[in-house]
C-alpha cells in the first residue's frame, strides 16, 4: 500500500515538472553515447567476445566496458568541471588554482557565445518563429565586427563597444532580410535562414580573401587580427592564464536582458501572444508585420552578438573554418534553446551543458582518442528526445499529459 | 474546357500577379545587358572562342569525332546578350502569367553560355582556348544525379504532407555505409540496397516521431543531420581509419548503352554512365507516373493538401505518410550511395550541403518531379562551374556562383521569381479525433 502511495507521489511529481523530460533526455543520450562507444571500442568487443572462454569471462567483459565508458565520460567531467585531485591540492596548498579552474574557464569561455545565441534563437522561437539561420548571422557579426576590429584604431574603452556593436549590426543585416521578406512576401523563415546560412558562409570565403580583410602576406582565407583594443580580456588578467574573459558577463547581461524583455516589455508580450497564437495577437491589434521584422531583428542581433564575441574572446581572427561544423554554435544554438524550453534561465543551463560537453569532449579526445564528435551524439540524441517529451515519458513510465503531445509552433513551409 | 479548367482561368484572372512579371522582367533585362555590356563589349573583337565536343579521358565507348565550333566571342557574347534582352523587354511588355520561370530559366542558360564563350575568348586570360561541352555536362551529371535522388525524397515526403529537411543526413549515412559495403562486396547493387535500408531507418525516425509522438519534423529533421554528420565523422576516426580496407573509394562500373552511347554529346551525358543515375531516370518516371496517373497518387496528394477530407473518405493518412517518408527516405539513402560510387572515398562532410541543395531544387521545382530535374539540372550544372570556373581563369570568384542556387530558391521562395506552391498540409502534424 505504502509502496503504490509513493509511486504515484513519484509519478505525480515527475508528470508535473518538465524540469523531469529534460533530465531524463540527458540520461537517455549519455546511455545512447555510452553505447556508441561500446560498438566502436576494439577493447570492449573484444572482452566480449571472450565471455565464454573462462570462468568470469563475463565479469572481465563488464569490467572492460565500464572502465572504458567511465574514462570516457569522468574526463568529459574532469575537463570541463572540475578535476577533483588538482582541485584538492590547489585548496590544500593554496597553489595552482590555474589549473584547477582551467575546466570550469574553459566551459564558461564556450558558453558565452552559445548563451547568447541560444537567446536570441529562443526569443525568436516564442514568438512562433524558426530561426534556423543563427550560425549565418553569427558569421555575418563575426566578418562585420572583424573589420571594426581590424580596420579602425581606437582606444579600448570606444573600441570594444564599437566591435560589439558592428558584430550585432552585422547579424541583423543577416537577419533583416528573412524578416523582412517573411512578412511582406509570406516566405517561410526556415527555408530563407536555411538558404541564407549557405549564401554567408560563401560571402565569409569571398571576405577573407578580398584585400580588406585578408591577412596581409596571406594567400588563404584567414583575416586580419583584431587590434588588442578590441579584443574582450580575460576577466582575471592575461597572466592568470585563465581564458574566461568578459565574454560572459556580456551573456549574462544578455540573459538579463532577454528575461526583462520577454516577463517585463510591451514588446515581449506582443511576441509571446504572437508565439502562442497569431490569431489572437491580430485580434488584439498586434502588427503581424511589425512583430515578424522585429523578431528577426532582435534574434539576428543577438547572433551576430554572439559571433563577434567568439571572435573578439578566443581566436581574435577569422579563418574559413569559422562556425563550420559541429564548431556551428548557430545550430548548436538552436539544440540549446530547445533544451532550455525557450525560457533565459533554462537557456542558461542548457548552454553550460552543451558548452561542457563540448570541452570536456575535446579533454575526452585528447586523453582516450575517443573522437570529439561523440559530444555531438549525445547532444542530438538529447535534443531528439527533448522534442519528444511523450516517449520520454513513456520510456519512464511517466503519467503522460496530452496538452504536451503538441507543443511546438513551428507548422511547415506554407 | 472542363470545369477546373475554368475556376482556374477564373482565378488567374481575379489575381494577375503583375508585381511578377515585373520583377522577372527586370531581372532578365539587368542579365541581358551585362550580358551584352561586360562579355559583348567587354571582348576584343579579333577574338574567338573555341567549343569542344569530345568527352576526354572516356574509356571503353567513344562517340564518333565532332568537329570544333569556332565562334567570334564579340558577336556571339552580343547577340547571346540581345536575345536575353529580348526576352525581358517581352515579359515586361506582354506579362505573361505563364511560363515565367521557363523564361527566366531559359536566359539564365543564355547567360551561362555567355559567360563560358567570354571565359575561353583567345586571345584572353584563360589557359585554355576553348570550352569541352561535352566534359562540362559529363562533370556535373553525377551531381545532377545526386540532387535529384535528395528531391525526388523530397516530393515524396512533401506530398503526402511531412517535411524532410533530413535528405541531408540520409544522404550522409547512405554515403557512409553504402561506401562501406561497395569497398567490401565491391557490389554497388548491394550497396545501394544498404544505403536504401539507412535511408528508410531515418525515414521511420523521423515519421515515427512525427506522426505518433507529433514533434517538429523541421526540428527532428535538424537533428538528423547533426547526429549523422557527428556519427559518420566519429565512425570515420573509430573504424575507417583503422580498416581502410572498409574505405576503398571503389567507383561503379560505367554500363554504356550500345550504340546510343555512341550518340555525340548525349551519347557520353546520357547514355555511358553508371547504374544510378539510369535508376535515377527510372525513378522519376515511376514517381511521377505514380503521384499523377495512379489512385495511390491522388491519395498521396490529398493527405498533403487536406489530411482532414482525406480522412473522411477512408483514406488512412498516418498510413501513407509512412509509407511515403520511408519510401523517400530509402531514395535519399540510394543517392548518398551514388554520390560515393561516383566520387569515391567517403569523407566526413563529403557530401557538403547537396541535402540542402535537394531542398532547394525541391522548391524551386514547385514539389514536382519533372520540376526537381530541371531544379537539379540547374543546380548541378552551376555548382559544378563554380567549384571548376578557377581552371579558366574567370574573373568571377567561384563563392559568388556558389551562392547561386540558395539566392535564386529565396527569390522563388518569397514569390520575386516564380511563385510556388506547397502542399498546403505539408509539416503540418496530424492528430485523428
Amino acid at each position: 500500500m505504502s509502496n503504490s502511495t509513493k509511486a504515484s507521489l513519484w509519478v505525480r511529481y515527475t508528470s508535473k515538472s518538465p524540469v523531469f523530460v529534460t533530465v531524463f533526455s540527458v540520461v537517455l543520450g549519455l546511455v545512447v553515447g555510452a553505447l556508441v562507444i561500446i560498438a566502436t571500442s576494439p577493447v570492449i568487443l573484444h572482452s566480449w567476445s571472450q565471455i565464454f572462454s573462462s570462468w568470469g569471462g563475463i565479469f572481465h567483459a563488464l569490467k572492460v566496458t565500464l572502465d572504458n565508458v567511465g574514462a570516457a565520460y569522468r574526463s568529459i567531467f574532469t575537463g570541463s568541471i572540475v578535476d577533483p585531485p588538482q582541485f584538492w591540492h590547489a585548496l590544500t596548498t593554496g597553489k595552482d588554482w590555474a589549473v584547477a579552474l582551467t575546466p570550469i574557464s574553459e566551459t564558461l569561455t564556450y558558453t558565452a557565445p552559445l548563451l547568447i545565441a541560444s537567446i536570441g534563437v529562443g526569443i525568436a522561437f516564442q514568438a512562433g518563429m524558426f530561426n534556423i539561420g543563427a550560425n549565418g548571422q553569427a558569421v555575418m557579426g563575426g566578418i562585420v565586427g572583424t573589420a571594426a576590429g581590424s580596420m579602425l584604431h581606437l582606444p579600448t574603452a570606444v573600441h570594444v563597444p564599437l566591435t560589439l556593436l558592428a558584430g550585432i549590426l552585422g547579424g541583423v543585416i543577416a537577419g533583416i532580410i528573412p524578416g523582412l521578406l517573411k512578412a511582406f512576401t509570406g516566405a517561410h523563415e526556415v527555408i530563407i535562414t536555411l538558404m541564407l546560412n549557405y549564401v554567408i558562409a560563401f560571402f565569409l570565403i569571398y571576405t577573407l580573401l578580398s584585400t580588406a580583410l585578408q591577412q596581409p602576406g596571406q594567400q588563404n582565407d584567414v583575416s586580419r587580427y583584431l587590434d588588442p583594443t578590441a579584443q574582450l580580456s580575460p576577466l582575471f588578467g592575461a597572466h592568470s592564464g585563465l581564458r574566461v574573459n568578459w565574454g560572459i558577463i556580456i551573456a549574462g547581461l544578455v540573459v538579463a536582458f532577454a528575461w526583462w524583455f520577454l516577463e517585463r516589455s510591451t514588446l515581449g508580450f506582443d511576441f509571446r501572444v504572437t508565439g502562442a497564437n497569431p490569431k489572437t495577437a491580430q485580434a488584439s491589434g498586434i502588427n503581424a508585420k511589425v512583430v515578424i521584422v522585429l523578431v528577426f531583428l532582435i534574434s539576428g542581433g543577438l547572433a551576430g552578438l554572439a559571433g563577434v564575441v567568439q571572435v573578439s574572446s578566443t581566436t581574435h581572427f577569422l579563418d574559413g573554418g569559422f562556425l563550420v561544423g559541429s564548431a556551428g554554435i548557430g545550430f548548436t544554438a538552436i539544440t540549446v534553446s530547445l533544451l532550455g524550453r525557450n525560457n533565459p534561465i533554462g537557456i542558461i543551463w542548457g548552454s553550460l551543458l552543451f558548452a561542457a560537453l563540448n570541452v570536456g569532449g575535446r579533454v575526452m579526445q585528447a586523453s582516450t582518442t575517443i573522437p570529439l564528435d561523440l559530444a555531438t551524439i549525445i547532444q542530438s540524441v538529447i535534443v531528439l528526445f527533448v522534442a519528444t517529451p511523450v516517449l520520454v515519458k513513456e520510456i519512464f513510465r511517466l503519467r503522460v499529459e496530452h496538452a504536451e503531445a503538441v507543443q511546438l509552433s513551428v507548422k511547415g513551409w506554407s | 474546357m472542363s470545369i477546373s479548367e475554368i475556376t482556374s482561368t477564373a482565378v488567374q484572372s481575379i489575381k494577375r500577379p503583375v508585381g511578377r512579371s515585373r520583377a522577372i522582367g527586370t531581372l532578365t533585362l539587368l542579365l541581358g545587358a551585362f550580358t551584352t555590356l561586360i562579355f559583348g563589349l567587354g571582348a576584343n573583337s579579333a577574338s574567338k572562342s573555341n567549343i569542344t565536343f569530345n568527352p576526354t579521358n572516356l574509356i571503353g565507348v567513344i562517340p564518333p569525332h565532332v568537329g570544333d565550333l569556332s565562334v567570334p566571342s564579340k558577336a556571339s557574347c552580343l547577340l547571346l546578350g540581345l536575345c536575353i534582352v529580348a526576352i525581358g523587354l517581352e515579359t515586361l511588355l506582354r506579362r505573361p502569367v505563364k511560363g515565367l520561370m521557363v523564361r527566366f530559366g531559359g536566359s539564365a542558360v543564355l547567360f551561362v553560355v555567355g559567360l563560358l564563350i567570354w571565359t575561353v575568348r583567345t586571345p584572353g586570360p584563360a589557359p585554355f582556348g576553348s570550352i569541352n561541352m561535352t566534359a562540362v555536362l559529363v562533370g556535373s551529371s553525377p551531381l545532377v544525379m545526386v540532387l535529384v535522388f535528395g528531391a525526388l525524397s523530397g516530393v515524396m515526403c512533401e506530398r503526402a504532407g511531412v517535411v524532410n529537411i533530413a535528405i541531408e543526413g540520409q544522404f550522409i549515412g547512405g554515403a557512409f555505409f553504402g561506401s562501406m559495403i561497395a569497398s567490401t562486396t565491391h557490389n554497388f547493387i548491394l550497396a545501394a540496397l544498404m544505403g536504401a535500408l539507412i535511408g528508410a531507418l531515418l525515414g521511420l525516425l523521423l515519421s515515427f516521431l512525427s506522426l505518433r509522438y507529433l514533434s517538429d519534423q523541421i526540428i527532428v529533421g535538424v537533428v538528423i543531420v547533426t547526429m549523422l554528420a557527428s556519427l559518420s565523422s566519429y565512425l570515420n576516426v573509430q573504424v575507417l581509419s583503422p580498416y581502410p580496407q572498409y574505405n576503398t573509394g571503389d567507383l561503379a562500373p560505367k554500363l554504356a548503352i550500345p550504340l546510343l552511347a555512341k550518340i555525340p554529346i548525349l551519347g557520353p551525358v546520357f547514355f555511358n554512365q553508371n547504374g544510378f543515375f539510369y535508376l535515377m531516370i527510372i525513378l522519376v518516371g515511376v514517381i511521377s507516373f505514380a503521384l499523377f496517373k495512379t489512385r495511390y497518387g491522388l491519395h498521396v496528394r490529398a493527405v498533403g493538401e487536406h489530411p482532414k477530407a482525406a480522412e473522411t473518405v477512408g483514406i488512412d493518412v498516418i498510413k501513407i505518410r509512412y509509407f511515403n517518408v520511408i519510401v523517400g527516405g530509402a531514395i535519399a539513402g540510394i543517392g548518398g550511395v551514388a554520390f560515393v560510387a561516383s566520387y569515391g572515398q567517403f569523407q566526413p562532410g563529403c557530401t557538403s550541403g547537396l541535402g540542402y541543395i535537394a531542398l532547394a531544387a525541391l522548391i524551386f521545382g514547385k514539389w514536382r518531379p519533372s520540376g526537381a530535374v530541371v531544379a537539379s539540372i540547374i543546380f548541378g550544372v552551376s555548382v559544378y562551374l563554380a567549384n571548376n570556373l578557377q581552371t579558366y581563369n574567370v574573373p568571377v570568384r567561384s563563392a559568388i556562383l556558389q551562392t547561386f542556387p540558395y539566392l535564386i530558391t529565396i527569390g522563388v521562395v518569397a514569390g520575386l521569381i516564380g511563385r510556388v506552391r506547397a502542399p498546403a498540409a505539408d509539416g503540418q502534424p496530424y492528430k485523428r479525433d
